[in-house]
């Protein structure tokens, strides 16, 4: 039994790129979540996947410029990335159009530019790397600047986490209390590029929204409370990174997308039989008596 | 208008438009601290307009909004659907963001803070619902909780739009009395109301719009000619109205 235990979950991680890929993806799995959360509680979650394809042509030109330099084509990214971020909340401004509309075409276009210049410049080879990301591939530079960018986000929505959450709620309560209430939104989808441009050298662009959106859709159906969410969420999050590496590794799979799949099937598990809102909640009439809640909440 | 104590929120000549669609011209004013003002007009009169422009969201094309409200004690209880009340986010959590101006963004609620809000909640009978997420309240409750906020947030000047839409009676008797009791306090509160009864209860002065213009009223003066057609010049019943 043990040994069973020993060959399937610890031996993988004798080699030295199991080891850093399960890190990498801890690190992520610990930053993308709470960002999901929030989008998903904003009524936004689309934005995450147009924001990803948003950083493909930063990555594309970094690529073009240095070669497979992944600090070069994430700095080319998380500029991209912002550029394109504020381009659509000034045209949204601008001609009245929704925020999502401008979004939704910036990121078309956007995908369309990353795939023709990495395809001017490299092989069929490379942009699959770029579109599906490799974590098995990471090395210590790469590693490195994942947690650094991961420790970053986390300590950055710490700080912001009152003013986020009051955004999310009453976005006028909050213009009303403060003079610079624009700064919560531009700094929280400056965290959004940034965590995406770390994920990519893991996931891909394609799929490291998988990672954020998944986990935070998932948790929906087992909490109520916004901590709960978060806390569900990167748990589901890390379950399914580690999970899908050893998955891949013994099944000789592709890593990033077993990765997803399995937040996936989190994912599915969770509306059929999470506590709330699921289709095992509906089908559960059970209710608490008037008298038992009156008696928890006196004490 | 202003009698006796200086009014801190007075409308000069205010032309405000919305889409290019001039909605109010030539609005005069002068909202009487500790005085409750109640806002009528058909729908599409320019209500909410008028309360964008007093709270500074909306720039006019001329004249000027003279608010010497700091804009932290602000407060704005916008109509009920506004609200994303799946929010996870119990009523205590709610009513403590309006203790944002004395402590900041940043910094943790202290003791007292959290005291202070639990008086609130006692104050609008909401305490045992304390730790109930927003989503589970209902109208009556949800609406106590809003005003719980602009109590902790001590709110100068307050607009509330439609207050009493969606609500039972119990918690009208109560937002009544909470609003006296911060109009006794020297606070400056505007509502727009629909229903006369609400608004005999309530205001100290009414000010009336319709087709873009403003009328400052006595509230007796509606109330002794209750008939709409020669004092009123258009429908209490808002929402039942046609549009202006």
């Amino acid at each position: 039994m043990l040994d069973l235990l020993n060959t399937w979950l610890i031996s993988p991680f004798d080699y030295g790129f199991m080891r850093r890929a399960v890190v990498g993806g801890l690190a992520l799995s610990l930053a993308a979540p709470p960002l999901g959360v929030f989008l998903v509680l904003r009524g936004m979650s689309l934005i995450g996947d147009a924001m990803a394809h948003a950083i493909l042509p930063g990555v594309a030109l970094g690529f073009l410029l240095a070669g497979f330099s992944l600090p070069i084509m994430s700095i080319g990214g998380v500029l991209f990335g912002l550029m394109v971020a504020l381009l659509a909340g000034a045209v949204s401004k601008m001609g009245g159009q929704r925020e999502d509309a401008a979004m939704a075409s910036f990121f078309i276009i956007s995908l369309a530019a990353g795939v023709m210049l990495i395809s001017l410049g490299g092989s069929s080879v490379d942009l699959t790397h770029v579109l599906f990301g490799s974590i098995l591939a990471i090395n210590s530079t790469a590693l490195m600047l994942i947690a650094g960018i991961s420790t970053l986000i986390v300590v950055t929505l710490a700080i912001i986490f009152r003013a986020l959450v009051v955004e999310c709620l009453d976005p006028l309560f909050l213009r009303g209390q403060s003079r610079r209430s624009g700064w919560v939104h531009s700094v929280f989808l400056g965290l959004l590029v940034l965590n995406l441009t770390a994920g990519f050298q893991t996931l891909g662009t394609l799929m490291a929204v998988g990672l954020m959106m998944l986990p935070a859709t998932s948790a929906r159906f087992w909490s109520k409370r916004l901590e709960g969410l978060i806390g569900i969420a990167i748990v589901l999050a890390m379950v399914s990174s580690t999970g899908g590496l050893l998955l891949s590794f013994h099944l000789d799979i592709p890593s990033g997308p077993s990765i997803i799949l399995l937040a996936g099937a989190g994912y599915l598990f969770s509306a059929l039989f999470g506590r709330y809102h699921s289709l095992a909640a509906k089908l559960r009439r059970k209710t608490t008596p008037l008298a038992v809640e009156q008696g928890s909440l006196e004490s | 208008m202003s009698q006796g104590a200086l009014s801190r929120c007075q409308l000069h000549n205010l032309h405000l438009a919305q889409a290019r669609r001039t909605v109010l011209e030539h609005v005069e004013g002068d909202f009487r601290p500790g005085a409750i003002t109640a806002l009528i007009g058909a729908n599409g009169a320019g209500k909410s307009t008028l309360i964008q422009a007093i709270m500074g969201e909306l720039r006019p094309i001329s004249g000027e909004v003279v608010c010497t409200v700091p804009k932290e004690r602000r407060a704005w209880l916008p109509q009920q659907l506004a609200l994303d009340l799946t929010f996870p986010m119990s009523v205590e959590e709610l009513v403590m963001t309006g203790s944002w101006p004395s402590h900041g963004a940043l910094t943790g609620y202290c003791a007292g803070h959290y005291r202070k809000g639990r008086e609130i909640m006692a104050r609008l009978g909401i305490s045992h619902l304390a730790h109930r997420p927003l989503g589970e309240l209902s109208g009556g409750q949800r609406q106590r909780a809003l005003i719980g906020r602009t109590l902790m947030q001590e709110a100068e000047l307050l607009l509330l739009d439609e207050p009493f839409a969606n609500v039972d009676s119990e918690t009208v008797d109560i937002l009544i009395r909470i609003l006296r009791q911060m109009a006794d306090d020297g606070a400056t509160i505007i509502v727009v109301l629909h229903d006369m009864d609400h608004l005999r209860r309530l205001a100290d002065d009414v000010l009336m719009l319709n087709g873009g213009h403003c009328q400052w009223l006595a509230p007796s003066a509606l109330a002794q000619h209750h008939a709409p057609a020669q004092v009123v010049p258009f429908t209490l019943g808002g929402r039942h109205a046609g549009s202006a």
